[in-house]
């Protein structure tokens, strides 16, 4: 059966930021070059040819996109300027709208002004929210105690409330990814045991992202690693210790420190990399779309908020520090309803998923008959 | 018995006698049995050459050209290819073995296959043994 | 006869030589024959010592003949022969014997059986130059005319060339006007010039150029002679007018190629789907400047297919060389008239190896041409689509770089026809006495050496008659052409060598057989005498009249029968 070519796509992935995929040429360095491609995942190069002949189911069916960690050796080795790297990332942020169901992320994608105004109204909803519950239920003079403008124990639910949504739509979006490169094809569905046996993967690629560290530039990873688990500390002492976290006047060192921490891990992390993107000083971070900025200016934001509000609560000032919460809460809530399902941070569960669906098909392929395996370990069977 | 055949090699100047050259630049062995004699195209080969040869006591006698289509001279080969059944016919009314005289083309780059063309003449004449009819031949031919 | 002063050198060429092959030994044994007036061995016979020690021999002890045992004569024979000439003897009374690449280099084993069949060598050779004889070369009047055979870009530059160097010039050209294929192009890769104003320029110049004398829908009827002193008779297609005879020095065959006729292809369905068209076809579109599918609409989709007719075991096996960069100059063009159509090049490989050719690869890439590859000896196929499809035809072939078989919609196809030999190639090669190779190319006289020269000398082929080729390549070989026959004008008698056949009159009985033989008409019968007679100057001396001839009447110099049965008497005494 004939695969129709449509030269159209590519034109459609220029709002995702694919630039200059017309130039490469198939001499395969960069694959060559990228300490990840194998013999079942050719990539960069694979990618880039589905894009150029605009093989949308084709493309839809790969996790190669999800494999690269955009160290950028591939883009610094193409001869022709093809910006096999780039590339790669246009291609995950056109996958994240595919795989999502609702259609929100393809229309932030598209247009980053619906993106802002998402979040605007969001987190103008957010703001009426709590100013709401806060001004019907306390004073916004008091941070802690029984009249707290916004107390812990509330905030505590809200957040439970909106990460199980999160989830849940994080969730259904993974299951549409693992349908539409593992499950719906026999050839790399694999076998039940499969699933059991490579599940460690999942939290491994979450916490450690190892495979990155083998990229030749180790740096990007260490700084990466070292902001994704300053936000998980973040994360857990606010799911899990908020009430802890919050309530002050005073500092609690055991907890405070992980906080303080895991602050100063995020402020810098994050300025490294809005620095770099603005000098241009690294490969990937060249190109900057718009959803890249977004993410990175929301995170700064939340980060300075949310330190802020913490010094003005704990140096007394209680209405400056509830205001500076209320914003606070006004921007999390978007960054992480907007930018967690439907954006770029949703390769948190997408990254991990493909190096866990990745050995999936390396199983299933090894099952396969000798002489098929070699013939479609290069080409997905419709 | 041993005995060293000895056997005379018409070879053409533009294809096979340079195949021969280039054996020797590439130190490619082979026996010694063969004596090259030079004509500028395999077309100047007269068949009493051949038969001379066997009657001044030649074992063997090997006539190489360029490959058809390739002669230097455009179709010198292809006289040569003419000339030679007849000349295979009459050899055998006189008592000559198949094996004793050949004809086949080596081109200028085929140095390891002029070796192996002397090497297996070489073995198919030696195990001929000396050809016998020199003496006869010599009577007949000799007039000039 | 008086008795021969033979002098016999073996070279020990260092060590190459001497360590399998006892050089002392064949010294000692060739010296005891009686003709044999001095034998001696030396370290590198070629050096400038060892010509001194041929050249002092010769001059004191008086020596008429002289033979030297080293490398093959391949290599020095030129050198020795010099030597003796320096030394006062005809260059010809010399023979070498090959003891070093026949015998030393591949013996290296066997001392004993090395050296005795050097030592055979060597007797032969002494036998050999016993029969040798003083050979002088000849020399001819070259005529300055020169005729030139086709009026394309190469035949037109080599007239020009010639003409402006101040001989005359008669351009010959089968059509009613000059350019030839060029002229059917709009534009040329990789610099987009225009096709038109590089045929002006020289089509201006050749009409004011006074030299030249251009003869249209004229023809080569017959060609008879030699280098510097052929004749050839030109027809008019109009009937009334007469003949013309020119007397040329030399000739210069410029007569381009023609294109594959791509209705050979059934799977294209050329000459069956009206929007697929061949590269001159869509040249004379972008000439009237617009590009439009039959029913007059601009294409939305369009494909070029490369290789059409070429790289394919089934038509040519060649590269035609210029459609690759020409398929890419469509691209650039479509895109340039159409920016909104989409533009699928499919190919086997792309052969972008001139100046300016990657760079215009890239170019080609950057204006968003779709690069599809296809296997060597498959073929795309292409048929038109169905109703509810937004394109007019579909292409269906197994993609390389994928690996998928793929679909590709069209509304416009161009089909890069590939270069072949034109149909009366044949009559020419054989109106001047050149060969072609296997796919009707004209062959020239060394591949990598002589690439304008044939084997039959003041023949010179020059442009796309000789292989496919660009303009560049076809300009440059016009020039050399010219350059090669302005040299042999210049100077003046040319020198024909003195190793040809000669016919015994006396022994002659005119029986013809040698006239149809010879590869390179060089035999000619004489109607009065009823004897034939070799042109010399036209004989190559490959020696195949000699054998044929049934009356022995044919003496081949320096390759006579009595040579050649000394050698073999010498060879296995």
């Amino acid at each position: 059966m004939a695969i129709r070519v449509n030269p159209k796509l590519i034109g459609e992935l220029k709002r995702y930021g694919a630039e200059d995929v017309h130039n490469c040429y198939h001499c395969g360095n960069c694959s060559a070059v990228c300490t990840h491609a194998d013999d079942v995942f050719v990539f960069p190069r694979r990618p880039m040819r589905f894009l150029q002949m605009g093989l949308e189911k084709r493309i839809e069916g790969i996790l190669d996109p999800w494999l690269c960690y955009y160290c950028g050796q591939c883009s610094s080795q193409c001869p022709r300027g093809a910006e096999p790297g780039e590339t790669m990332m246009s291609l995950r942020r056109w996958l994240t709208s595919r795989y999502d169901f609702t259609g929100i992320s393809k229309l932030f994608y598209q247009s980053w002004k619906a993106e802002i105004a998402a979040i605007l109204i969001v987190a103008l909803l957010t703001a009426s929210g709590f100013l709401w519950y806060g001004v019907s239920h306390g004073d916004i003079q008091t941070y802690d105690g029984p009249s707290a403008f916004l107390p812990s124990s509330m905030v505590h639910i809200f957040d439970w409330a909106m990460a199980s949504v999160l989830v849940l739509l994080l969730g259904i979006n993974s299951i549409r990814m693992w349908w539409l490169t593992t499950g719906s094809n026999e050839k790399t569905r694999g076998p039940w045991w499969a699933y059991l046996k490579c599940l460690y993967l999942l939290p491994l690629h979450f916490f450690t992202q190892k495979r990155y560290g083998k990229c030749e530039t180790r740096r990007s990873w260490l700084i990466h690693l070292a902001l994704m688990l300053s936000y998980v500390t973040m994360l857990v002492l606010i799911m899990f210790f908020l009430r802890l976290l919050q309530d002050g006047p005073g500092i609690r060192w055991a907890v405070h420190s992980f906080g303080y921490l895991a602050s100063a891990g995020l402020l810098f992390t994050i300025g490294y990399a809005v620095y770099g993107r603005i000098r241009k000083t690294e490969v990937h971070l060249n190109h900057s779309h718009e959803s890249d900025w977004i993410f990175l200016w929301m995170l700064l934001l939340v980060t300075a908020t949310g330190v802020l509000q913490h010094v003005l609560h704990r140096t007394g000032t209680g209405m400056a520090a509830n205001v500076a919460y209320l914003i606070h809460l006004a921007l999390v809530v978007p960054m992480l309803t907007l930018e967690v399902p439907f954006s770029k941070w949703s390769h948190l569960a997408y990254r991990p998923l493909a190096m866990y669906l990745g050995d999936i098909h390396r199983i299933a392929l090894a099952r396969r008959p000798q002489a098929a395996r070699a013939m479609e370990s290069l080409k997905m069977a419709s | 018995m041993s005995y060293e055949p000895k056997i005379v090699g018409f070879l053409c100047n533009w294809c096979s006698y340079t195949g021969a050259d280039l054996a020797g630049t590439s130190r490619i062995q082979y026996p010694p049995s063969i004596r090259i004699i030079r004509v500028m195209c395999s077309a100047r080969i007269d068949p009493t050459f051949v038969i001379d040869a066997l009657a001044q006591g030649a074992d063997g006698v090997l006539i190489c050209g360029c490959h058809p289509g390739d002669c230097h001279y455009s179709e010198g080969n292809y006289k040569a290819m003419r000339r030679f059944p007849l000349l295979k016919k009459l050899l055998r009314s006189y008592g000559v073995e198949e094996e004793r005289v050949r004809q086949t083309w080596v081109s200028a780059s085929e140095g390891q296959r002029f070796a192996d063309v002397v090497t297996d003449m070489t073995e198919r004449v030696r195990a001929l043994g000396p050809s016998r009819i020199h003496r006869n031949l010599l009577a007949d031919v000799r007039e000039r | 006869m008086a008795q021969l002063k033979i002098g016999v050198y073996v070279c020990n060429c260092g060590t190459n030589i001497a360590h399998t092959v006892d050089a002392d030994s064949i010294v000692e044994t060739v010296w005891k024959i009686p003709d044999v007036t001095i034998a001696r061995s030396y370290r590198y016979m070629c050096s400038n010592p060892g010509q001194e020690m041929i050249i002092n021999d010769i001059q004191g002890l008086e020596l008429d003949r002289v033979v030297v045992a080293a490398c093959s004569p391949r290599m020095h024979e030129r050198t020795f022969r010099n030597a003796c000439k320096s030394g006062g003897i005809n260059p010809y009374l010399f023979e070498m014997a090959n003891i070093r690449e026949q015998c030393s280099w591949v013996h290296s084993a066997d001392r004993l059986s090395a050296t005795a069949k050097a030592l055979a060598l060597t007797k032969a050779a002494i036998s050999r130059v016993r029969c040798h004889e003083p050979l002088d070369p000849l020399t001819a009047e070259m005529c300055p005319s020169t005729l030139v055979l086709g009026a394309g870009i190469a035949g037109m530059t080599a007239a020009l060339e010639l003409a402006l160097a101040g001989h005359p010039v008669c351009l010959v050209e089968k059509t009613d006007r000059l350019g030839g294929n060029l002229a059917r192009l709009d534009l040329t890769a990789p610099y987009l010039y225009s096709a038109r104003d590089v045929l002006q320029e020289r089509m201006v110049r050749i009409r004011q150029t006074e030299n030249i004398s251009v003869l249209l829908n004229s023809q080569l009827k017959s060609l008879t002679g030699f280098i510097g002193n052929f004749t050839a008779t030109i027809a008019n297609g109009n009937p009334s007018a007469d003949e013309k005879v020119l007397h040329v020095g030399n000739v210069v065959v410029a007569t381009g190629y023609k294109e594959f006729d791509a209705a050979r292809i059934t799977h294209y369905g050329y000459g069956k789907l009206p929007d697929v068209i061949t590269s001159f076809e869509f040249e004379r579109m972008l000439r009237t400047g617009r590009i439009l599918t039959k029913a007059g609409k601009e294409p939305r989709y369009a494909a070029i297919i490369h290789c059409v007719g070429s790289r394919n075991k089934e038509f040519h096996g060649y590269c035609s060389r210029v459609c690759c960069m020409t398929a890419l100059k469509y691209a650039q063009e479509i895109k340039g008239a159409i920016p909104e159509c989409y533009v699928s090049d499919l190919y086997i490989d792309m052969h972008a190896f001139g100046k300016g050719c990657e760079d215009f690869y890239k170019k080609s890439s950057e204006v968003k041409t779709l690069f599809l590859m296809y296997g060597k000896n498959e073929r795309p196929v292409i048929r038109k689509a169905e109703p509810g499809d937004d394109c007019e035809m579909l292409i269906e072939i197994d993609e390389k770089l994928s690996g998928e078989r793929i679909e590709i919609p069209a509304d416009l196809v161009i089909l890069m026809v590939g270069m072949e030999a034109r149909e009366d190639s044949g009559e020419v090669a054989r109106l001047v006495n050149i060969s072609q190779d296997k796919d009707g190319w004209f062959m020239e006289s060394h591949p990598k050496l002589d690439p304008v020269a044939t084997t039959t000398e003041g023949i010179y082929i020059a442009g796309t008659c000789v292989a496919p080729k660009d303009i560049p390549d076809s300009v440059a070989q016009a020039r050399a052409a010219a350059g090669r026959i302005l040299g042999r004008i210049a100077k003046g008698k040319i020198e024909i060598d003195g190793v040809f056949a000669e016919v015994n009159e006396d022994r002659c009985s005119g029986c013809r057989m040698c006239n149809e033989l010879c590869p390179y008409s060089a035999i000619e019968f004489d109607e009065t005498k009823k004897r034939s007679h070799v042109i010399a100057a036209a004989c190559k001396a490959c020696g195949c009249c000699v054998a044929a001839c049934p009356s022995g009447a044919i003496k081949g110099r320096h390759f006579t029968d009595q040579q050649i049965y000394a050698q073999i008497e010498g060879v296995l005494a």
